[in-house]
């Protein structure tokens, strides 16, 4: 009897789903990223909407990553609903501390992928995360600088202005 | 596993993958395909049509239905996409077809094991 699933998908059910799950991470971060974007637009951070923009357009790049490597597998992709976006924040440092939040946690959720190739030896999708993995380190990066900015500059008198303009200038450039 | 060949037509061979009282499913290696005997039926299923098979059967929440006391038909009406087939079953059929296919994904492992182990392995 021959192996028709294998034949069929690289993939196996577990790590495809965990993949897909990750999808929908990766389109919630978007629009959680977007969301942030309007609100400091709307409060007069032009700098910080424009870094969330991008931020938004990155995760969704995430999203079609992940997407086209389980349809090239052979798996089948799911587009995800995307629900219960917060729109509204309570201070402009508030948005900060949650988009580091964002990242630790799909830093962990991508891990616990890889948690899952290694159980049965699929090293094909562990090397496919690598990529993921460095970017994380990134992504964190850049949140936690951001987070920082408050502590370093201070909130008072012309400082959230100083920090607005700040935001756009953090950049993580390490070979390592 | 057992080999089951028609003698009328000699190109398909089926294999049995798993059997119950109730139903029995078949493999097809040269039209890649399974054959589902069950409920007084023999339906082809892709490899695509399978998996959503599995998927729609095993989504159905068999201890709710039980224990719900609506009056309403206990039938469930298991119906596939893009798939010729579609089945209505008592709650009873629901949990053998179910039993049936959850052998059958149990040999399909394990066919997936052997070929890895002794047929993908330089030793
Ligand atoms: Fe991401
Ligand atoms: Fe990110």
């Amino acid at each position: 009897m021959k192996d028709i699933m294998r034949v069929k998908c690289l993939l196996s059910e577990e790590v495809e789903t965990l993949i897909n799950q990750q999808i929908k991470k990766e389109a919630h971060s978007s629009s959680i990223y977007l969301s942030m974007a309007s609100w400091c637009n709307r409060n007069g951070y032009d700098f910080s909407a424009d870094y969330f923009f991008k931020q938004a357009e990155e995760e969704r790049q995430h999203q079609l990553k992940f997407f086209k490597y389980v349809l090239d597998m052979g798996g089948n992709a799911v587009s995800p609903d995307v629900t219960n976006i917060k729109q509204e924040y309570n201070s402009f440092r508030e948005v900060f501390e949650e988009a580091l939040e964002q990242e630790i946690s799909v830093t962990q959720s991508i891990k616990n992928i890889a948690a899952r190739c290694h159980k049965e030896q699929d090293y094909v999708t562990l090397e496919f995360l690598n990529w993921f993995f460095r970017e994380q380190r990134e992504e964190e990066y850049k949140a936690r600088r951001a987070v920082e900015l408050f502590d370093v500059i201070g909130e008072e008198g012309t400082g959230r202005w100083q920090i607005d303009k700040h935001v756009g200038q953090i950049s993580y450039d390490s070979e390592a | 596993m057992q080999k089951t060949k028609e003698l009328s037509f000699p190109v398909a061979s089926f294999e049995e993958v798993f059997a119950t009282n109730s139903g029995a499913i078949f493999q097809s290696d040269s039209e890649k395909c399974w054959y589902i005997d069950f409920a007084g039926k023999l339906a082809r299923f892709d490899y695509r049509n399978l998996l959503k098979l599995k998927k729609a059967i095993y989504n159905v929440n068999i201890e709710e239905k039980l224990l719900s006391s609506d009056k309403t038909a206990d039938v469930e009406i298991i119906f596939i996409c893009a798939c010729d087939h579609s089945y209505v079953l008592s709650l009873l059929e629901l949990i053998k077809l179910k039993e049936l296919l959850q052998g059958t994904f149990v040999m399909l492992d394990l066919n997936h094991i052997i070929y890895d182990r002794l047929f993908r392995v330089i030793s």
